[in-house]
């Protein structure tokens, strides 16, 4: 029988699961026929586990008639033997029904987990333009534990169907009245108090959305701590805090009214139907056609019957919360990969890089810097060196249509879906044409995309510094040799990180490197980096965070480090410029001229404007009005305007 | 969030790491996520089998219990509350709603007595029928009728009262809980909260927070039902029959063994649970949000391991959950449901040698199958209450952090900002500070530079008063810097680490935090000297304009400057500015000139500076080098002087 965690392989070559993610109720379908054994095991247990609940009124009623009414010992000890049997019966498979239904229900959640994790790594940096992180997690998390809670209505729903049923047999056949009575007025009692349901659920989703955005305001406050400790603030935002936090218990308080309103009203109605049945079984008693025995039965089943007719509606309502969600998840699952089908080529060893857009020649093996007045211009262009989709898309988001009903929901549903697809198309439409790119004359996209991957590495401004130990994030395929790592980690500077984790390779770093340095992160990616020894390597802004005298020191060490291999730094810091092979000083998108810094520097003027502050024509600085630069030094428009009065 | 390189840590050393040789691990030698002797053998028989699966739930249980144990007593983070703490606090809460309280009590014990009251009319019917073989008087019939819709109504009345008592109290003590922490999380030492990471206080105020609010609102009103509803039921079963009720009674005591042991695991279970699926939410999270770097390194397969590693772990988690839900359930399914065959067979008995009626049988019947539900519930909320405790004793633990200053009486005379012999620790025995000496002038620029780790950082940490130092002193106007109030301190230097948070609040409450109760016309003023005011007023509701995420969306410039009108209305004399934390992009620094001069002009500025040129600009440039001032000078000096300064410059610029 299938267990969890489910061995989920899918969104690669060698998948060998295929999720079915063409339309909502396919994919359903798909993750029930993946626990198909599973969701039989759950029913038939199910319907065991209720038998004793539905036949108890039942056995102890004919147990009466028989046995203790009419005096025979044998009868009732035949009875109380059968109500023994069930009652074992019962008691014993619940163990198994809550195995097998909390194994459907993690199969489902995990399952759901392992897809979007996979569906992510396929896709990568495309993925993430598409659609909106926040929006991919959920899909994981509370879609997954939907699809959960499907698993495990649907069997309850068999169960209680079962033995709503039988229970329907029996009172039919004791008398055919009543237990028309009994059969009918139960769901009628069920559908009364619906209209209820409404204004409680819409007050409870306004205590839940005032309740969320508690919750951000505390994590606001906890984010921007620093600053309220550092300047001030806290009884404006302690204020702020409290003032919401007495809305949400209004709204929890008005909430909690109609929860209590919508219990007490069942329980006058279940009341009154016992009421109602207990007058017409005492007069079908009186008229003789009732047995005590018989009447005790049906007053059992006046109160057990409500309980099938609540699994009903909640079955209704999960399948449609299931319906909702994976209408999510096929917005996620069912994303195609951009990149056309192509064949690996082979490619020299040393091949140059070529960008026809600006102009810019990369020659193998050099250690090749780019400067241009722009930051945006040379991360654009490094992009394009590494084939990556061109940023600033907004992300479509998975459904739209959440927090309204009706007409509006659906259209913009709609517009969601339509928004997702000219991304798709467009992102497609740019793959496939030809890139603009060519490494050894060949266009990127004639590559297939895992080749162009392994050639070219890209090591841009957001480059992402995952938890786990400081070996694994310096060396995440496990391939390097000690020496190796340690050699990386002199070429960036970074031994200092090295240095702050207690527990040195094995230290923990925590997610996203937080607890580093913006200048500590910045030299470990740039390890990283270096460590992997790509063919080619591109590499944006690699020291905009990191001082002069760490600078200086990876000016020195990074040619040597890739001595002989093809690397192009986007830059502008005068101490990098030094140690390069060639220059390429880039303006309004082409390439303006090439050289060495120096060369550059003497015969550039342009250049010397975006790189060097002129300390020639000192005294003429209007430094002082400028007052002293807190930022980010690399901003080459900043130098610029300094020199203009 | 910007993080600050809050340990300049031990000075570095060559080039050479450490410890390297001892703490590198062969990449073949990964220890697996799951322990081997977690797997699940194959091809035993049934027993042994069998005892294999208990072998596994004691691995499991001892997990638990060591995440229980670690969460408890974070090694970082901030402290955690002892549990009598919580007594304490939650017994204050209620002993204010003392009479709501009772109310609560009050209803809830009527909604349960009149509850299990129609059980016993229905009894007292059915023994009617028997002894009228069949014949009831149409008046006992309408007697009966009447007195139970009587009753039902009057258990629908306090049903309701009970169940709406309870959240008002629930939410009442709530909220009052919720605000004490956050007062707490406001009030935490300033060196605190420069130096401890978010995450755990994050955790705190959303999860904990969660995990108590679940626990208030339906676990403490469940509990104060459950057990009015069993002790009544038990009252009521005995007063309906006590030879009936023995049976039930034996089998529920002999199954609070069993409950007992459940509840002792219990929480550690459900915690090590929750825990497991925020780690598998964190991996995840990193895996969406680090797509294109999955993808330019290749980490395809490695993502999908760590992530196959972390369902792995929650999937044992989840077992040990399993077993002690199994165990319980067989007990107490086996409890609550062999009582109603015994009861027949004894009561079948007494109903012939005459001690009981066929209505007290009835009774008994339906007490029975009406028991399971409150006992269960009992246990669930049980369960819940504990969950909850453990997160208030991490919630009430951020109250218990420390002051790390006492304000004195003192007011600086004067503005000059002298730091004479310091020396800073944050671990132990390991000074970043060797005894700096700095005497600033007032008006002056300053620019402090140096390699990471130098201790830049931490000086100029010491200078704007948030760590004291181990030893010497940090003085305004001839005043120690922590001995000053915080609101006076503001006013005299403040340290500026570039984060541009925006608020969630309006554009008024993001720039007056410096300055509470500031007038429109001083926000306006600040605005408009650091060349804000002209998009704000563009904003479709001014000054009133939401900010933050989910609302009206800044660009990094804007919430540059609006970081930069803060401290115009707090105008503080001296600046820190540290621009080792600086993270603006290179983009955005452009459209902050100006801004940033505004509000430099006229107060004296330290610089922990990155960028050879902001050295450059300032009168006087201290290069610091593994915890002390080797060259102090302006510009000119240090290069005649020829030492570390002027080769970096001479690399910069040649």
């Amino acid at each position: 029988m299938r267990d969890f965690p489910p061995p989920f392989s899918a969104f690669t070559e060698d998948a060998t699961h295929r999720p079915d993610a063409r339309s909502p109720l396919r994919l359903l379908w798909w993750m029930v026929r993946q626990q198909g054994d599973l969701m039989l095991a759950a029913s038939a247990f199910s319907v065991l586990w209720m038998l004793p609940t539905a036949l108890t009124p039942w056995v102890f009623g004919r147990a009466v008639d028989e046995g203790i009414v009419a005096g025979d010992a044998s009868r009732t000890l035949a009875w109380t033997g059968v109500l023994l049997l069930v009652t074992f019966l019962g008691a014993g498979s619940g163990v198994f029904y809550h195995t097998v239904v909390v194994r459907s229900w993690l199969v489902a959640l995990y399952g759901t987990t392992m897809l979007v994790g996979q569906k992510t790594v396929q896709l990568g940096h495309v993925l993430t333009r598409r659609s909106p992180t926040g929006e991919v997690l959920s899909v994981s998390g509370s879609d997954g534990d939907q699809f959960g809670g499907f698993m495990e209505i649907v069997s309850r729903a068999v169960g209680n169907l079962v033995a709503y049923l039988v229970v329907a047999v029996i009172v039919l056949q004791i008398s055919p009245p009543l237990g028309l009575v009994v059969l009918l007025v139960a769901p009628l009692l069920v559908l009364t108090s619906t209209p209820l349901l409404r204004p409680m659920g819409r007050a409870q989703t306004r205590e839940r959305s005032r309740d969320s955005e508690l919750t951000s305001m505390a994590t606001d406050i906890v984010a921007g701590l620093r600053i309220l400790r550092g300047i001030g603030g806290e009884r404006i935002f302690g204020n702020n805090y409290a003032r919401q936090s007495q809305s949400v218990r209004v709204a929890g308080v008005r909430a909690g009214g109609w929860a209590a309103l919508v219990e007490a009203v069942g329980v006058l109605f279940s009341g009154l139907f016992i009421v109602a049945l207990m007058w017409l079984g005492v007069r079908e008693v009186q008229e003789g056609r009732l047995s005590v025995g018989e009447l005790i039965t049906f007053l059992g089943y006046a109160l057990f019957l409500v309980q099938p007719i609540r699994v009903f509606f909640e079955f209704a309502q999960k399948v449609t919360r299931a319906l909702v969600s994976a209408r999510k998840a096929v917005a996620v699952l069912g994303q195609p990969e951009p990149w056309p089908p192509a064949s690996y080529r082979s490619v020299p060893e040393r091949a140059e890089l070529y960008d026809a857009r600006s102009g810019l020649l990369v020659r193998p093996g050099l250690l090749t810097m780019v400067v241009s007045g722009d930051p945006e211009e040379s991360a654009a262009l490094a992009d394009r060196l590494g084939r990556y989709l061109p940023g600033g898309v907004d992300p479509a988001p998975l459904d739209g249509g959440d927090d309204l009903s009706g007409r509006a929901a659906r259209k913009a549903r709609r517009a969601a879906e339509q928004q997702r697809r000219d991304l798709l198309e467009r992102d497609s439409a740019r793959a496939e044409e030809p890139w603009g790119v060519l490494l050894g004359g060949v266009d990127l996209r004639d590559l297939p995309i895992e080749q162009v991957r392994r050639t070219i590495l890209v090591s841009d401004t957001g480059a992402y510094v995952f938890g786990g130990t400081l070996q694994e994030a310096l060396d995440p395929h496990g391939r390097l040799s000690r020496q190796q790592a340690e050699e990386a980690m002199h070429a960036a500077s970074a031994e200092d990180v090295y240095d702050v984790l207690p527990g040195g390779w094995q230290g923990v770093l925590d997610e996203r490197g937080r607890g580093l340095s913006g200048g500590q992160r910045q030299r470990l990616v740039l390890a990283r980096a270096v460590a992997a020894d790509p063919e080619v390597l591109v590499l944006v802004e690699p020291t905009s965070a990191v001082d002069a005298h760490t600078e200086a020191r990876i000016a020195e060490r990074l040619p040597r480090a890739r001595q002989g291999r093809t690397t192009v730094v986007m830059t502008a810091s005068p101490l990098l410029l030094h140690h390069a092979d060639e220059v390429a000083f880039v303006s309004e998108g082409r390439v303006a001229a090439v050289g060495t810094h120096d060369d550059l520097v003497a015969r550039c003027p342009s250049y010397r404007r975006v790189v060097l502050r002129g300390e020639q024509d000192e005294g003429a600085t209007p430094a002082r009005a400028h007052g002293i630069r807190t930022t980010t030094p690399h901003d080459s428009a900043e130098r610029e305007g300094r020199r203009t009065p | 969030m910007t993080t600050v390189d809050q340990m300049d840590g031990p000075p570095v050393t060559g080039g050479v790491l450490g410890d390297s040789a001892d703490t590198w691990r062969d990449p073949g030698t990964r220890e697996p996520a799951v322990p081997a002797t977690l797997d699940v053998p194959t091809g035993l028989g049934w027993r042994q089998r069998n005892r294999a699966l208990w072998q596994r739930h004691h691995v499991r249980r001892r997990r638990a219990q060591e995440h229980l144990a670690s969460s408890q007593n974070p090694e970082r983070g901030l402290p955690v509350a002892p549990p009598r703490t919580v007594v304490t606090y939650v017994r204050d809460l209620l002993g204010r709603r003392k009479g709501l309280m009772t109310l609560v009590i009050l209803a809830n014990a009527l909604a349960a007595v009149t509850g299990l009251a129609v059980p016993l009319l229905l009894g007292d019917l059915v023994d009617v029928a028997v002894d009228t073989e069949g014949q009831v008087p149409q008046d006992t019939l309408t007697r009966f009728v009447v007195l139970v819709t009587l009753v039902l109504v009057a258990q629908a009345v306090t049903t309701y009262l009970a169940k709406w008592l309870a959240a008002r109290l629930g939410h009442g003590v709530l909220a009052e809980a919720r605000e004490h922490v956050i007062r707490a999380v406001l009030r935490l030492p300033l060196g605190k909260v420069e130096s401890a990471s978010t995450g755990d206080l994050v955790t705190r105020v959303t999860r904990d927070v969660g995990a108590m609010s679940q626990s208030v609102r339906w676990a403490l009103p469940e509990f104060v039902i459950g057990t009015v509803t069993v002790v009544l039921t038990i009252v009521a079963m005995l007063f309906n029959s006590w030879v009936l009720a023995v049976p039930t009674l034996v089998m529920v005591a002999l199954s609070v063994f069993q409950v007992r042991a459940y509840l002792r695991d219990a929480p550690a279970a459900y915690l090590t649970e929750g825990a497991t699926y925020s780690r598998i939410n964190t991996t995840l999270t990193e895996t969406v949000e680090g797509a294109r770097t999955v993808e330019a390194f290749g980490l395809q397969r490695e993502r999908r391991r760590v992530s196959d590693e972390d369902i792995a772990v929650s999937s044992q988690a989840e077992r040990y959950g399993l077993t002690l839900r199994n165990v319980l359930f067989l007990v107490m399914d086996m409890a609550f449901s062999l009582p109603r065959v015994i009861t027949l067979g004894v009561g079948a008995v007494g109903y012939v040698q005459g001690w009981v009626s066929l209505g007290q049988l009835t009774t008994a019947m339906l007490y029975i199958e009406t028991f399971y539900g409150p006992f269960d519930r009992l246990v669930g909320t049980i369960d819940e209450l504990q969950v909850g405790v453990a997160s208030t004793t991490r919630l009430l633990g951020i109250a218990e952090v420390p002051p790390d200053r006492t304000p004195g009486e003192e007011r600086p005379q004067g503005r000059r900002l002298v730091g004479r012999e310091l020396r800073y620790a944050y671990r132990e025995g390991q000074d970043v500070l060797h005894g700096i000496d700095l005497d600033l002038r007032t008006g002056e620029r300053l620019a402090v530079v140096g390699p990471s780790g130098s201790g830049k950082s931490t000086l100029g940490r010491l200078l704007s008063g948030i760590h004291a130092p181990r030893s010497g002193s940090a003085q305004v106007g001839g005043v120690e810097l922590t001995d000053l109030p915080l609101d006076v301190l503001r006013t005299e230097v403040a340290l500026v680490t570039q984060e541009h948070h925006v608020f969630r609040g309006s554009v008024r409450d993001n720039v007056v935090l410096a300055r509470d109760g500031s007038s429109d016309d001083a926000v306006v003023t600040a605005l408009q000297t650091v060349d804000a005011w002209g998009w704000v007023s563009q904003l479709p509701d001014g000054l009133d304009t939401r900010l933050g995420s989910g609302n009206q969306p800044l660009t990094p410039a804007q919430a540059q400057q609006i970081a930069l009108a803060r401290l115009i209305l707090a105008d503080p004399h001296t600046l820190v500015l540290d621009e080792a934390t600086s993270l603006i992009d290179p983009h955005t620094a452009r459209h902050l000139e100006g801004s940033m001069s505004s509000l430099l002009t006229g107060r004296t500025v330290v610089a922990i500076a990155h960028r050879l040129h902001t050295a450059h600009d300032a009168d006087r440039i201290a290069v610091v080098q593994d915890g002390r001032i080797i060259e102090l000078g302006s510009h000119d000096e240090l290069m005649d002087a020829g030492g570390e300064y002027a080769a970096l410059w001479r690399a910069w610029t040649s």
